[in-house]
């Protein structure tokens, strides 16, 4: 795909870390998406209700609002918001965790440290950039 | 302080429970720390992030319990309490978290610590940030988020 096509991609990253939201940004910026950040679940809410967003990456463990919260309250939520892919990454690695993410509306899971071609090859399957 | 941690440990209302525990801040004292502790190692991200946040506000009273969080035999709590030396004094943190990070086996405890430390370490924390890029050579985010929070702390405190 090409670069300005990935550019229309737009990916939210909430995460309380400001290091991981550094690291996620640098390697998804490099690959040609467009990203946005948030520090908990209440601002990525604030966001994802004022503009339109391709794909979601969150952490569990957040200040204010913890990630699976958040899903939980996308996914009851109405119209398109609703069905925003989700793509957690967390440090929580149980087989329990992965079920709770799925249960509360993830698309995906990945368990913490994610390499960036990782990060990029999964944003770019759960947005249709890499076919 | 024993019918708060009673009443508290057979709630099920995230919002009665969120009053529970603001009950046991106001009181702030070791008791009332032993009482949330526990929610530390809840199944519940939302139960886990309340004590987060009432173990935060008890900073002062919570200082001694620190050296055993940080020793805990489950990463998942060591790494939660990293977090809660974020509002503590410069100095405590930076000593506490660098104790943390030289023997620390686990990437995503020493991330959690490195993230508070770019944001309150002082240069005394620049050897072990060092030392532990150098153990984490091969990893693929440690790397780099200690190159950033050098670069923070360098920046401006250095």
């Amino acid at each position: 795909m090409a670069d300005t096509a990935r550019r229309a991609i737009h990916v939210l990253v909430v995460d309380d870390s400001s290091l991981v939201r550094l690291y996620y940004r640098a390697a998804l910026d490099k690959a040609g998406f467009h990203v946005e950040q948030a520090i908990n679940g209440i601002e990525a809410m604030e966001k994802v209700l004022s503009e339109p967003f391709d794909l979601v990456i969150l952490d569990v463990n957040m200040p204010r609002m913890d990630g699976l919260t958040f899903i939980r309250s996308l996914r009851a939520g109405r119209g398109e918001v609703a069905t925003v892919p989700a793509l957690m990454i967390s440090t929580e690695a149980g087989s329990q965790d992965v079920a709770d993410a799925r249960a509360a509306g993830a698309n995906m899971y990945l368990i913490k440290p994610v390499a960036e071609d990782e990060l990029v090859r999964h944003v770019g399957l759960l947005t249709g950039a890499i076919p | 302080m024993p019918a708060l941690a009673a009443a508290l440990r057979r709630e099920g209302v995230p919002r009665v429970r969120e009053a529970i525990m603001t009950a046991l801040i106001r009181v702030g004292d070791a008791a009332s720390i032993e009482a949330i502790l526990p929610y530390l190692r809840s199944q519940d991200a939302a139960l886990r992030t309340a004590a987060v946040e009432a173990l935060c506000a008890l900073r002062e009273s919570l200082a001694p319990f620190m050296p055993q969080l940080l020793s805990d035999g489950d990463s998942d709590v060591r790494l939660l309490a990293t977090e809660l030396t974020r509002n503590m004094d410069a100095a405590q943190a930076t000593t506490l978290l660098c104790d943390l990070i030289e023997r620390e086996p686990h990437p995503n405890v020493c991330g959690a610590a490195i993230d508070v430390l770019a944001e309150v370490g002082t240069p005394e924390a620049l050897p072990s940030l060092e030392r532990c890029a150098a153990r984490f050579s091969a990893s693929p985010f440690l790397p780099f988020a200690i190159s950033a929070a050098i670069a923070r702390i360098s920046g401006v405190k250095g």
